[in-house]
């Protein structure tokens, strides 16, 4: 590498010189699409384009562009349909869920209110008083419901909150949703105010005082409840909360305000962040939402596992989003991320994925038109014949019949599977069988092809194996779940099998057969009820000894056996699946979880590995000269305690630096001349080393991997991070 | 299994630190000076530190021009909604900015530069603001609608106000947004809480969306889940450079630099603070004189006497000494001997750093 060659380089976007911009806190870059009529902007606008370009002579690699680009706008588009469609599903999902706190909160607030009111209302020339009324000590409590959300992370509730928060006001209340960002200390009462009066009155008053809300209520002819809700008390400074608390009560006669407070923990945290004085104004009452696990069961359900947008995911992901979810992040939120940026990736590298379009919206009868899509024909077919699951079914020849006919047997296929998985989560439903687990499962498609699930089963009956030490672990549970069950509550389970199976014929015969034997027996047994309720262990023993007695539930047993081995494929086992099915789990994880602190050591010491130069590549882990002056630093900062001698370290650079016995960068100056003139270029260059050493530690500074020397300790920097 | 993992690992780093301390306490620790090192001139130092030979310049770039085929990908991302958040080693300010013009063309894009010392976030957000009011009006004229009167300007309302305009309804154009480009979000400038918690809200809103960068390993430590998963909501993307961290290093020290610049606005500022009023008129002066006479190498203390005496801030060379003595007790001025043989007095900041120390201790 001349030097000639390093001035040539492509215009380097790195060696900018400092422009003003650079110091300027902000500045503005570039300004909009000023010509905005003559111009679309890039999204929708640019696919009716498509018919004038191929009209157009163009040069081929043109025309794929265009190509390329037409399908990349389909594809948003099919990703925000998709998308738009799974989300509204999980606010659906979740609202459903909330409804009964919903309504039962919603009646407190009326009862509430109607108790102010009996209390009296203000007479015209109190309530035009600027000053709150006060009777009694009775009419200054304050109605509050604490809400208990079971779940320390408060990010999933905001959302719950917002709904309440609309569900009250479609039923006529005056809402106002405070955070508890609202409630700091350095903004104090006037803050919470301040949001109150912007939320109910729309307007930001600079002097906020409680007597304008007075008045405006009183304007709003005083027929409704003001309810107040605070997102997450535990996370509100204390007393600012209870001077809130304070004022409210004493205008409560005015105002009829009635408080609904997140609570993360237990019914003590008010007690634990609010004066006595505070608490004596409240009046709780309690009420409680449903658990995290409940709802992440809620939401797969109806996105992964019911048909909802088409999209699903594989296996990999699934577990890693499972593992995600239940050992590190532990909030709903952040699964729903991870989804999106699932769906957002498929959407972005799969350019078959804008069938999921119409995969979606059309039933049954799918006309699948390639060209409709933007790419070319033969591009596709190519694209398809190399999925892996394409290439496993052999396919020879294929049509656009011949795939609308493999997309109807995938959606039969996953119709199957969706019952299995929903009859085999009913059934386990009520011993904590998490359908979040059991969808890992049941779309792993290796213990599928394997088998596995057909063994586990066997090794199931022999007790010998505890189920921990198998695969597939949960199924089995469910599996055995059945065998233990009552003849009553397997009269309910299958009822339930049926209904979940009512579209699938193979599945639901059986399930109807056993019915009515369960019937028939029913009807003998009616007399002698007590006897026939077979535990498990009677009815192992019985299975040993008399094998063709089988008793009813262990014929409903095998049967949820053999729909599992014939009817529940996990859909990365059915061609074409990579269409629908978003399997990178690599991708995802570098995307969801930002790891710097790992990233950025990793970058420091394997540098080699990402700038691919020639000159750094050695076998042996010795440092280099030619090595990136930060990279030597930090893998020489590794052979130092917590405490860094600055002169040691700055030695041990410069040795490297300036190392005799290693090769010189070959782009430096020429050996005959190297040798000649080393005492002088080192005398020369200490200026150079000392200033790339200054750089090296500002850069380690920046970094954070480094803390600067003290005062009390000037010769020693600090290392911050110990191993990846 | 990957209980055990995670478990092993933290086992990993708690072995690490204690290895490390014990290596540091046992002894072998160097006693070594810093000052030991022969450290050339300050002056020189600076001037050999900007004129460092890149190493693999040509490498470098080859890297950053790989991140090019990534950049349809990233204008993907935020047609989604997400928001892009850079990390590794080097300078990602360029790659971003080269990104923002090439690829956002169609978007108007604002840069904030997290790396310097103090960001006004509130005129970030009137800019931005007025930007998509322009914006809005352009295209109401194209739909021939019409536009509610702005009753206010921009620059008085409150930062609710204006979070609530930049969050309006979506367009009928889903992708219109506001590219906000933040260089070193978890930089200096932007750390507090506050910043952070604004930065957030903007970043939640409909017409904006965030690419930033971060180079701190602790970052992720500024945000908690809300703010990651439901306003920033982050993609991360792994985008080493190389490139030297030239700006964003600007206003850190050198660490072999005598120690003088060690000294930061902030630490000037609490011993200011300190002091009594007349003292701090005295620094004011000398600090005035810096920051108008930037090619000068100090102000003569005959000059810095006279000025004080004008003022009444001093009554004798006795009392100015006493000031004197204490500000360079505690760093915040050194003396230099003129190149006409005199000591002249200077405060060892930078001119931002002055200047803002001027404006907080006034």
């Amino acid at each position: 590498m001349a030097p000639s060659l390093n001035d040539d380089s492509p215009p380097s976007t790195i060696d900018e010189a400092f422009t003003e911009n650079n110091l300027q806190p902000f500045f503005v870059l570039q300004k909009g699409p000023s010509r905005k009529s003559d111009r679309k902007s890039s999204g929708t606008g640019r696919t009716r384009r498509f018919d004038l370009s191929s009209a157009s002579p163009k040069n081929s690699a043109n025309i794929e562009d265009e190509k390329e680009d037409e399908n990349m706008n389909l594809r948003m588009e099919a990703f925000e349909f998709v998308w738009s469609k799974i989300e509204s599903t999980i606010k659906d999902v979740l609202r459903v869920i909330n409804t009964n706190v919903f309504s039962e909160i919603q009646t407190w607030v009326h009862q509430s209110f109607d108790t102010i009111r009996s209390l009296g209302t203000p007479e015209f020339p109190e309530a035009t008083q600027s000053f709150p009324i006060i009777t009694d000590a009775n009419s200054k409590r304050l109605f509050t419901g604490l809400v208990l959300t079971k779940n320390m992370e408060f990010v999933d509730d905001l959302l719950t909150f917002e709904e309440l928060g609309k569900h009250l006001k479609y039923q006529g209340c005056h809402v106002a949703n405070l955070s508890s960002l609202d409630f700091t200390a350095k903004n104090g009462v006037g803050g919470c105010l301040r949001s109150l009066l912007r939320q109910f009155l729309m307007s930001s008053l600079d002097p906020a005082d409680i007597s304008i809300l007075a008045s405006w209520y009183r304007e709003e002819n005083c027929n409704n409840p003001v309810v107040v809700i605070i997102d997450d008390i535990e996370r509100c400074c204390g007393s600012v909360l209870s001077d809130f608390i304070l004022m409210l009560s004493e205008w409560v006669i005015k105002i009829p305000v009635i408080l609904i407070m997140g609570v993360a923990t237990t019914l003590d945290a008010p007690r634990n962040i609010l004066p006595s004085n505070a608490l004596r104004c409240l009046c709780p009452f309690e009420f409680t939402l449903g658990t995290p696990a409940e709802r992440m069961d809620a939401v797969v359900e109806a996105v992964l596992v019911k048909p909802c947008s088409g999209f699903i995911i594989g296996h990999k992901v699934a577990v890693f989003m499972r593992n995600y979810f239940v050992s590190q992040d532990g909030t709903l939120t952040s699964f729903i991320r991870a989804l999106k940026i699932a769906c957002t990736q498929h959407f972005y590298t799969e350019p078959l994925s804008v069938i999921l379009l119409e995969f979606a919206s059309e039933e049954d009868n799918l006309v699948f038109e390639i060209e409709r899509h933007g790419l070319s024909p033969e591009v596709i077919w190519k694209h398809v014949f190399e999925f892996p699951s394409c290439q496993r079914v052999k396919l020879n020849k294929l049509t656009s019949e011949s795939l609308a006919h493999a997309f109807s047997e995938l959606k039969r296929l996953q119709n199957q599977w969706r019952a299995v998985v929903l009859c085999l989560y009913v059934t386990g439903k009520g011993e904590k069988v998490r359908l979040l687990d059991l969808f890992c499962e049941a779309i792993d498609p290796e213990s599928y092809n394997q088998g596995e699930f057909d063994t586990n089963m066997k090794a199931e009956k022999d007790p010998v194996l505890s189920s921990s030490q198998i695969k597939g672990h949960v199924i089995c549970k469910a599996v055995r779940l059945v065998r233990d069950l009552s003849t009553a509550q397997l009269g309910k389970l299958l009822k339930m099998w049926e209904n979940l199976t009512v579209g699938i014929p193979e599945i639901n015969g059986k399930v109807k057969e056993l019915l009515s034997l369960l019937n028939v027996e029913d009807g003998k047994s009616s007399k002698k009820d007590l006897t026939v309720t077979p535990r498990r262990h009677t009815s192992r023993i019985q299975l040993n000894i008399e094998k063709d007695s089988k008793s009813l539930s262990d014929k409903a047993a095998n049967l949820i056996e053999c729909m599992v081995r014939d009817y529940m494929h996990p859909t990365e086992c059915i061609p074409f699946h990579e269409i629908f099915c978003f399997k990178d789990v690599d991708k995802l994880q570098l995307a969801l979880i930002g790891d710097p602190r790992r990233g950025i050591q990793v970058d420091l010491l394997e540098f080699q590995k990402l700038l691919c130069c020639r000159c750094c590549t050695s076998s042996s882990n010795a440092l280099l000269p030619s090595m990136h002056d930060t990279s030597i630093m930090y893998k020489l900062a590794q052979e130092h305690g917590d405490l860094i001698n600055l002169h040691d370290w700055y030695q041990s650079f410069k040795s490297i630096v300036l190392c005799p016995n290693s090769k010189r960068k070959p782009r430096q100056s020429p050996l005959p001349k190297k040798r000649k003139g080393i005492k002088e270029a080192e005398s020369q260059s200490e200026a150079s080393i000392q200033a790339r050493f200054c750089r090296a530690v500002t850069e380690l500074q920046i970094t954070g991997l480094l803390r600067m020397p003290s005062k009390r300790r000037p010769d020693f920097a600090q290392r911050v991070a110990f191993g990846l | 299994m990957d209980f055990n993992a995670a478990e092993e690992e933290e086992f990993g780093f708690s072995r690490n630190y204690f290895l490390a301390k014990e290596m540091g306490s046992s002894g072998k620790k160097s006693a070594r000076k810093l000052s030991d090192i022969n450290v050339v001139d300050e002056q020189e130092l600076r001037e050999a530190s900007a004129n460092i030979e890149p190493k693999h310049q040509n490498d470098v770039a080859d890297l950053i021009n790989s991140y090019k085929s990534l950049y349809p990908k990233w204008v993907f991302d935020l047609r989604c909604g997400f928001g892009l958040l850079m990390y590794g080693f080097g300078s990602k300010k360029s790659l971003i900015e080269d990104f923002a013009s090439t690829a956002l063309a169609e978007h108007s894009v604002v840069v904030i530069n997290g790396y310097l010392q103090s960001i006004n976030i509130k005129q970030v957000i009137i800019a931005l603001a007025e930007i998509l009011w322009e914006q809005l009006k352009l295209k109401r004229k194209v739909s021939s609608g019409s536009l509610p009167k702005v009753q206010q300007p921009f620059s008085s309302r409150s930062m609710d106000d204006l979070l609530v305009f930049l969050d309006g309804p979506e367009m009928d154009e889903k992708d219109s947004f506001i590219c906000v480009v933040v260089n070193n979000i978890d930089g200096p400038g932007l750390r507090d809480t506050e910043t952070q918690q604004y930065l957030a809200r903007l970043a939640s809103c409909s017409y904006i969306r965030v690419v930033a960068s971060i180079d701190h390993v602790n970052a992720p430590l500024l945000w908690d889940k809300k703010m990651v998963h439901a306003q920033f909501n982050w993609y991360w993307y792994h985008v080493p450079t190389f490139a030297p961290y030239k700006v964003e290093g600007l206003f850190l020290p050198l660490i072999l630099a005598h120690g003088s610049s060690k000294q930061s606005a902030k630490t000037a500022l609490i011993v200011l603070q300190s002091l009594t009023p007349n003292a701090q008129s005295v620094f004011r002066i000398l600090a005035e004189y810096q920051l108008s006479h930037p090619d000068d190498e100090g102000m003569a203390i005959d000059n810095l006497y006279s000025i004080s005496r004008e003022r009444f801030l001093v009554s004798s060379q006795v009392t100015l000494n006493a000031h004197l003595t204490e500000f360079k007790d505690h760093e915040l001025v050194k003396t230099k001997r003129h190149s006409d043989g005199q000591d002249c007095l200077y405060i060892p900041l930078t001119k931002e750093g002055l200047e803002k120390l001027l404006s907080e201790i006034s």
